[in-house]
This record gives structure tokens, C-alpha cells and sequence, in this order.
């Protein structure tokens, strides 16, 4: 069998190894790393909904965690105070959530870039001043304890399978959203939105819609996370959840799915394990935070795709497919981290995306050749 | 409300509002030369009370406080525009994220330093008491913060309107390169108004640490009342946030003395009414 038929099955046998890893996780660690997992799934997903909108269409939020709020102390209310079943307090919390995110993106349909950013945060706070300040309905500072878990999810390995089945089934659908024709007109919006109103597109309508699905991939985290401790409150909602999200989706990779999943999975750890031995850890992050868009834009998925994953391809045959790695997780983060916000720069890049393949794909026919 | 009631309110409001403008004065400052949305303004804030509680600790005295720690943290606004926000100019999204992790370490050794309780700072003696006021007994350190607010208010308007220096500072408003190319230091000019912003909000810090409290979060807090005073009044605009600050400060008191669970929903609905008639601000300039 030659090399470069190897390579495009290279992504599925990762994939594959991850899937059973991830499957067989509580057989093989003890219960603190099995819950660290679930807390990254969680976030991991929370910070994939932030990538929706930073990776995909260019918008950075720092209110995100409010839909968390929303959502947590959605089902915490109908489920504690309300006497709702489970089942049924999650669905109300979730459309609750839609029609929170709705709103919200209402407002900031005509907002873009820096000004997106400020109104997200204060739509956040928003949030956390009625967690913070609404005592009979949200318990204040103390927040609401005795969120129920599912009848099935009692052990925390159970609710382990639990958040990795939803959070599983939550990233497929938003691996078919990118791609879908919604997907392409928010990188649309990324790369040059200027240009997109003259071509036909309702800018703001696909704006509304990615904010608001977007809003509803939080709340799922939401929910997921207020049963995991049982509990949620002020804190969970705070502005600092929402710049931790922004940070994992940035770390990890911006425009990558599994970005999300493993800046999560390092702030998470950083929290849970390094707080251990350094006090701290808070300041570890933000140093983090400061390197990271000072001198890794891409990410540590970018970074992976760049140094690691590409050569590798490469080596095995598949030159275009290098290329298509490299630029795919360049062109995203040049748009989020590095562009200028308001798209125009950054469309100068745009061509690359789609030119790098095909050219490096005639380019590389001859090593093929030589290979097999 | 009774009229008394009333009238303290809305001197409560002015006081609120004036800190507010301290604030957000700075932070619509630094957005409107230099674009950058100062996401770490509410740690200067807080950073500015801190210092303050220090300095009042080791020398007794609220009048020293006060320079003291509009100075340490303007020269700190100095080192963070040079040595980090210098690298990444031109990439508003760097910029803003930037102020983001510089938020997270600055609150997080703000509680190494000072810890976690909330903490007033004391009103210098000669300020302490209450004096008659639209019919109202009113502590004389908030009438003092209502003058600092209003001092400052005319003491910016005449730096950039009637000085050289100021003069300067429009002219990179209005059009950068074009300043640059007439021989103005754009660079050095964009430094010294990052640091005066920051000497703002650390004035503020310690004004405002005399009359609310001190505690890890008052940051993020007074950082969303700035957010919320510069979207409505516009962001750049030193007009708007003087009328900002009035109205977010004006809603907030009353809307905590009526609907006291509301409060910060009450907050947020003039800026959603400003961003649906109005997206610029009142008085920002469209696009």
C-alpha cells in the first residue's frame, strides 16, 4: 500500500483514537481526572459555542456565560422551585435561553467589532446583576443548590457518558452548522462584511441567527454544568466565565472544533491542578491570555497544524492536504485574533483559503509520483 | 418617594454619575484617539482604590492617597501601552483581548495584595460632615466628588480644546496619518493619553473607594457602568460621556430606591434603546 493513501485516513484513525479513548475514560483513570474531563467537556462546549461566533463569523463575545446563566438557573428555578420534572425544566430552560439570545442579539445586530464586544459584556452583566441582586428568585450570592441530575446519571461516571453523549451530539450538529450554507455566510461576515450586503445577503438576519444558535449551545453547556455541581450561582454567570471561555476558544484555535475542546481542557486542568501547588493560578491564566495573543494567534491547534500535523501529511504523501491544514486554521485566526475586527483587512487574506489547496495540490503530484 | 427623598436620590445620582464620568471619561478618551477598548479600566479603577488603602495605611493622609495613586497608576497605564499594546497596534480584537488577560492578572494579585474583603476607604476629617443641600442633609465628600467630577469634566474640555497638547489629540481623532504627516508625534501623543485615561481611573479608585467599597469584582462593575455610559453617550465622544454618565448614573440610584432587584436591568434599558434608534451613541459619530 503506498504512503499517500495513508494520509487522508491519517484524520479518521486520530479521530477514532480519541473516540475510544474519551469512550473508555473512566475504565482507565480515577474519579478526579474522569470529572476534570467532565468539567472540560462542558466548557469545552461552552467555549465552542463562543467559537461559532469568533471562528466562524468574526464576532468576539465576552457575555457568553450569561446564556449559562440563563439556561443554569433556568432549569435550577423550574426544577427546585417550580417542582417541574427534570426532562421537561431542561427543555424550558433551553427555549428560555433561545428567546434570551434572541433578544439580545437584537441589539447587536448593527453592532460589529469592538462595539460588539463592549455590548456583549454588559449583556452578560446584565445577567449576573439579576443572578447577583434577585434574591428570591435566584438566591443571590448563595445561589440555587439541589439541581437534580438525571435518574441514570447519578455516579459521576454515568454523568460522564452523559455530558460526553451531549456534548458529542452538540459538536456534530455544529460541525454540519460551519458547513452549512448559514456557516459559509458567517465566514462571509468574517472575512469582509461590507461586501456581503450588496451581494444579497441579510447580513444582520444571519448575525441574529448565529448569535442566537450560538446562545443555545451555551445553554446546553448551562444546564450540563448546573447539574454536574448541582448547583448554580452568580459566579458561574460572571464576566470572568465569559473571558475564560474566549480564552479557551483562543487558546485551543479559533475556527478549529477541537480547539475549543483543548483550550478548554488546559484551563480547566490549570484550574483544578495547578491551583493545587500556585495560589496563583488566576495570574498563570491571564500570562496565558497575554502570550497567547501576543505571539500565538492560532492557537494550540494551529500550532499542532502547523509544526506537527502538516510535516506529518506531508511526509506521508499528501502535500495538498498540508496546505489546506495550514491555511484553514491560519486564515480564522488572522480574521479573529489578528485581523482588524471590521473584516477589511482581513479579507485581503481571504483568497488564500480556497487558492492553497488546489495550488499545492498540482504542486505536489509529482512527489506523489515519486512516492508510490 | 417624598420630595425629600427625592431630592437625596437625586443627589445620590449626581454623585454616582460624576464618579462614573471619572471613569469613563478616560475610557472613551484612549477609544477615541487610539480605538483601543480598554478592557483593564476597571482593574485601573480598582488597582488606583488600592494603592490608595495603602498609602492612606502607611501615611494616614487621603490627600497624599489621592496623587499618590492617580500617579502609580498612571505610570502603569504608561508601561502597558509601551510595552504591550505598542506590539500589538492596529489589531483592535489583540487589543481588546489583551486588556482582557491584563485584567485577569491584575485582579488576581489585587487579592494576593489586599485580599478579599470589601473595604472603605476613610473620608478625611475636614470633609467628613453633612451639610444642607436642596433641602437635604448630605455628606460634604459627595458634594466634593460632584466638584472633582465637575472640575475634571471642564479641566479636559479646556486641555483639549484650548491647548496645543490638545489641539494635538483632535487632530489624531480626526485623522491619523494626516497628523502624523504634519509632524505630530502621533506615537508619543497616543502614550500620554493611555496614561492619562489611566491616571483618570485611578483617581478615581480612590474616590470612589471612600464612598462604595473596595472588592475583587468592583472592577468588573464599574467597568460595565463605563461600558454602558460610552455606548449611550457614544464612544470617543467627551460630551457623551458626561451626559452618559448623568443618565446611567441617574437610572441606576433611582432604579435601585424603586426596583431594587431590577436594578441592573433597569441600567441596561437606555442602552438598548440607544442602540436600536441611535447604534453610534447620542452624540458618537455614525459609522
Amino acid at each position: 500500500m503506498s504512503a499517500s493513501s495513508w494520509a487522508p485516513r491519517a484524520r479518521w484513525i486520530a479521530l477514532g483514537a480519541a473516540v475510544v479513548l474519551l469512550a473508555a475514560l473512566p475504565y482507565l483513570v480515577a474519579s478526579f481526572t474522569v470529572n476534570l474531563a467532565t468539567q472540560a467537556l462542558i466548557f469545552g462546549l461552552f467555549a465552542l459555542s463562543i467559537n461559532v461566533l469568533a471562528g466562524y463569523g468574526g464576532m468576539i463575545t465576552l457575555g457568553q456565560a450569561g446564556f449559562i446563566g440563563v439556561a443554569g438557573y433556568g432549569v435550577a428555578i423550574l426544577t427546585t422551585q417550580q417542582g417541574w420534572p427534570l426532562g421537561a425544566a431542561i427543555v424550558g430552560a433551553l427555549a428560555l435561553c433561545v428567546a434570551a439570545a434572541a433578544f439580545f442579539g437584537l441589539l447587536l445586530v448593527r453592532a460589529r467589532g469592538t462595539y460588539f464586544v463592549m455590548i456583549t459584556l454588559a449583556e452578560g452583566m446584565v445577567v449576573w446583576g439579576i443572578a447577583q441582586r434577585w434574591q428570591e428568585l435566584t438566591g443571590g450570592e448563595n445561589g440555587i443548590t439541589g439541581v437534580p441530575k438525571p435518574s441514570f446519571a447519578q455516579e459521576y461516571w454515568q454523568y460522564y457518558y452523559v455530558a460526553l453523549v451531549v456534548v458529542a451530539v452538540c459538536t456534530l450538529l455544529i460541525a454540519r452548522l460551519v458547513r452549512s450554507p448559514l456557516g459559509l455566510s458567517l465566514k462571509g461576515i468574517r472575512e469582509a462584511e461590507d461586501r456581503l450586503a450588496p451581494l444579497g445577503y441579510d447580513v444582520a438576519r444571519h448575525k441574529l441567527a448565529a448569535f442566537t444558535i450560538s446562545g443555545f449551545f451555551a445553554g446546553v453547556a448551562g444546564v450540563l454544568l448546573a447539574m454536574y455541581n448541582s448547583f448554580i450561582g452568580p459566579s458561574d454567570v460572571f464576566f470572568l466565565t465569559s473571558a475564560e471561555g474566549l480564552l479557551m476558544s483562543i487558546l485551543g484555535g479559533v475556527g478549529t472544533l477541537t480547539g475549543a475542546f483543548v483550550g478548554a481542557g488546559v484551563v480547566i486542568f490549570i484550574e483544578n491542578d495547578v491551583s493545587s501547588w500556585l495560589a496563583r493560578w488566576q495570574t498563570l491564566l491571564g500570562v496565558v491570555f497575554v502570550l497567547v495573543v501576543l505571539f500565538a494567534p492560532d492557537g494550540l491547534v494551529g500550532a499542532w497544524a502547523r509544526y506537527v500535523w502538516a510535516p506529518l501529511l506531508r511526509r506521508l504523501g499528501a502535500g495538498a492536504e498540508a496546505a489546506a491544514v495550514e491555511a484553514a486554521t491560519s486564515t480564522a485566526s488572522a480574521a479573529v485574533v489578528g485581523g482588524d475586527g471590521d473584516g477589511g483587512r482581513a479579507a485581503v487574506t481571504a483568497p488564500a483559503a480556497p487558492a492553497a489547496p488546489a495550488a499545492s495540490a498540482t504542486a505536489s503530484r509529482p512527489e506523489e509520483a515519486r512516492s508510490s | 418617594m417624598s420630595l425629600h427623598e427625592f431630592g437625596l436620590q437625586l443627589m445620590n445620582g449626581l454623585t454616582f454619575a460624576a464618579l462614573l464620568f471619572l471613569v469613563s471619561s478616560g475610557f472613551t478618551l484612549i477609544f477615541g484617539l487610539m480605538r483601543i477598548v480598554n478592557l483593564a479600566q476597571g482593574s485601573l479603577y480598582l488597582l488606583g482604590g488600592y494603592i490608595g488603602l495603602s498609602v492612606i495605611r502607611s501615611t494616614g493622609s487621603f490627600w497624599l492617597a489621592l496623587p499618590a495613586a492617580a500617579l502609580a497608576v498612571g505610570a502603569l497605564g504608561l508601561i502597558v501601552e509601551r510595552g504591550l499594546l505598542r506590539r500589538v497596534r492596529g489589531r483592535p480584537m489583540s487589543e481588546i483581548l489583551l486588556t482582557v488577560g491584563l485584567s485577569f492578572i491584575a485582579a488576581d494579585l489585587a487579592l494576593a495584595v489586599w485580599g478579599g474583603d470589601p473595604i472603605t476607604l476613610d473620608v478625611p476629617a475636614a470633609i467628613d460632615g453633612r451639610t444642607e443641600i436642596l433641602g437635604v442633609t448630605y455628606p460634604v465628600y459627595r458634594l466634593c466628588v460632584v466638584a472633582l467630577g465637575l472640575a475634571v469634566a471642564g479641566g479636559l474640555w479646556a486641555l483639549l480644546e484650548r491647548t496645543r497638547i490638545g489641539a494635538m489629540v483632535r487632530a489624531g481623532v480626526d485623522d491619523r496619518e494626516m497628523a502624523e504627516a504634519l509632524g505630530i508625534n502621533v506615537k508619543a501623543v497616543f502614550t500620554g493619553v493611555f496614561a492619562l485615561g489611566a491616571l483618570l481611573a485611578g483617581l478615581a479608585g480612590v474616590v470612589g473607594g471612600a464612598y462604595l467599597s473596595l472588592f475583587p469584582g468592583a472592577d468588573t462593575q464599574i467597568l460595565t457602568y463605563a461600558l454602558v455610559v460610552v455606548v449611550v453617550g457614544g464612544m470617543g465622544s467627551l460630551r457623551g460621556a458626561v451626559l452618559g454618565a448623568l443618565l446611567v448614573g441617574l437610572i441606576y440610584v433611582f432604579g435601585q430606591a424603586l426596583v431594587p432587584n431590577l436594578a441592573y436591568f433597569v441600567l441596561f434599558a437606555p442602552m438598548a434603546l440607544v442602540l436600536i434608534l441611535r447604534p453610534q451613541g447620542l452624540f458618537g459619530r455614525a459609522g
